[in-house]
């Protein structure tokens, strides 16, 4: 990260400072049989922070994700996750505890969207309003996901597996924002779209009413600067970097 | 092609279909080959008989030889061998499903332990039963209709009928209610279905006794045409994993047409005069396996236009 040297924070992260820790992350190793991607990892996520996670194709930024959500194939280290331990010893069961952490309050937009292909665009919203509270008003929030993404509303009964990817993509982090979660997961949202959608995407995260913290894993970083609270960088598999607010030199 | 023979080809359709559907709706969502399919057929043919033979005295001295008694025959038949289906469903998750689900390889272990439950339940229903067929109560009565010449059973259109609606009712299901829409999301993408909060072992418990429930009814239904008896599940069990693989495993549309057309070939193979019922067999294989050549997707691959 040679060329992130200039930083500063705002008023904004300053804030964000006093706020409790939502995620804490210690000494967390994960990996894929005997491939081991992430190497000891800390990091820590206050609540309602917005992070940038950036990093090279192949560094780890997608295994971190996984490995909140406990989609790695192996995994130690301390996850701890609103007071809760979630991480711990596992070396098998990969996506056993997936929905239970999901429904404690992890959303999760996953890298190559990991859509219904069979299913219309509503029933997919419908699929991710998994608390009570959410399936009860799921009329209301698919509307706000409409209105979050117009492109979406005229195609509210299309397949989703005849989508573009840029309404893919809006399908899955709609899809993530039909339940309330304290802590939002986002897997490259710009990844294979074009600049101009990919734009929209971005513009449309950033503006989201949520609450909860999130984190975007990103290669871009330009899409980042100025937005997010803090940008923290990955390479080979390590934390490199964690820096409020990035100014491009 | 006579009705007859129309008829005939519906009344297999709809036994294979009960069949088939639950082998692709078990391997897309659960990520299993269920061969105790067969024992569960087998079972809920037992239990209706168990059922029914126990309760005829009672119908006969409460009811007389009245349509209501065997109201409440065909009643206690299809309800016992619905019920004791979803049981064998219940039971099969607790042993090859709960046990084993996470472990590497699972789908070959889960064939395993299927395997060796489907051999187990036959010996032991050999052990209880002796191998003697066993005849069930006609529920839909003896007799048949002529229509335009052609002779229908009444147990051909009660399979027909009773299936359809069965059927009809685990589409339905699947469609509009909240749980089957968790069942379609995970049999679409298991990945997605762990994001959105659904859980592979909360819901593998009501598929599998769904789908026991329809072997079951496959098994009530095909009671009324032959006998039961511990061997009852093989042929079954058979057509129904061969036809789920024609249809395109996972497409419950492609397991219909698969079972629809291997009904008619087998009707009309067997009523070729020079090929006749030894023939049907091979016909069958030698179709499915042509089929597969030429669209190794299955059916299921024609009728699905998304990309993936």
């Amino acid at each position: 990260m040679a060329h992130l040297t200039r930083y500063s924070l705002t008023s904004e992260s300053r804030r964000l400072i006093l706020k409790p820790e939502l995620l804490q992350i210690n000494q967390l190793s994960a990996g894929y049989g005997p491939l081991r991607v992430l190497h000891e990892i800390d990091l820590t996520v206050r609540a309602g922070e917005r992070i940038g996670l950036v990093g090279l194709n192949g560094h780890g930024k997608t295994t971190m994700m996984r490995a909140i959500t406990h989609m790695t194939g192996w995994q130690q280290g301390s996850i701890r996750f609103n007071g809760v331990e979630i991480g711990g010893n596992r070396s098998q069961g990969a996506g056993r505890r997936t929905p239970g952490l999901v429904k404690m309050g992890i959303a999760v937009a996953p890298q190559g969207d990991a859509i219904f292909p069979g299913l219309s665009v509503r029933k997919h919203l419908e699929c991710g309003a998994h608390t009570k509270l959410a399936w009860r008003e799921r009329r209301q929030r698919i509307a706000q996901i409409y209105k979050i993404f117009p492109a979406l509303d005229p195609l509210q009964d299309a397949l989703v597996g005849k989508l573009s990817g840029g309404e893919r993509r809006m399908v899955s982090i709609g899809r993530m924002l039909m339940a309330d979660a304290k802590l939002y997961l986002i897997d490259e949202p710009s990844l294979g779209l074009a600049p101009k959608i990919s734009k929209r995407v971005m513009e449309a995260l950033w503006a989201l009413p949520v609450e909860g913290a999130m984190i975007i894993a990103e290669q871009n970083v330009s899409l980042l600067t100025g937005r997010a609270d803090r940008i923290v960088g990955m390479h080979a598999g390590r934390m490199r970097g964690d820096v409020g607010h990035v100014e491009l030199v | 092609m006579d009705l007859g023979l129309v008829v005939y080809a519906l009344n297999l359709a709809a036994i294979y279909a009960l069949m088939a559907i639950g082998i692709s709706i078990l391997w897309s969502s659960v990520g299993m080959i269920n061969m105790a399919h067969g024992a569960t057929f087998a079972i809920s043919g037992y239990a209706a008989w168990l059922v029914t033979g126990a309760l005829k005295p009672v119908v006969a001295a409460t009811f007389g030889k009245t349509v209501l008694a065997s109201g409440v025959m065909a009643a206690a038949l299809v309800s016992s061998a619905l019920l004791a289906g979803a049981l064998c469903g219940a039971v099969i998750y607790a042993l090859a499903f709960l046990p084993i689900h996470d472990k590497p390889n699972y789908p070959v272990r889960a064939l395993i332990i299927t395997l060796a439950l489907n051999i187990g339940t036959v010996q032991g229903l050999l052990y209880f039963f002796g191998p003697r067929n066993q005849g069930l109560p006609k529920i839909f009565g003896f007799g048949r209709w002529e229509i335009w010449g052609a002779k229908i059973r009444y147990d051909q259109a009660g399979t027909i009928v009773g299936a359809a609606v069965i059927m009809g009712l685990t589409l339905a299901w699947l469609r509009y209610s909240r749980r089957g829409l968790e069942v379609r999301a995970m049999m679409q993408n298991a990945e997605g279905a762990a994001y959105s909060g659904i859980s592979r072992q909360v819901t593998a418990l009501p598929i599998l006794m769904l789908t026991g429930a329809l072997a079951g009814m496959a098994a009530a239904l095909l009671s009324q045409t032959i006998f039961v008896s511990p061997t009852a599940g093989v042929v079954p069990l058979v057509k129904g994993l061969t036809i789920a693989l024609l249809g395109g495993l996972g497409s419950v549309p492609g397991a219909m047409i698969g079972a629809l057309l291997i009904g008619f070939l087998e009707a009309i193979v067997g009523a070729i005069p020079f090929l006749g019922q030894r023939y049907v067999m091979s016909a069958t294989f030698a179709f499915i396996i042509l089929v597969l050549i030429v669209r190794p997707r299955g059916i299921g691959g024609l009728l699905d236009d998304t990309r993936e």
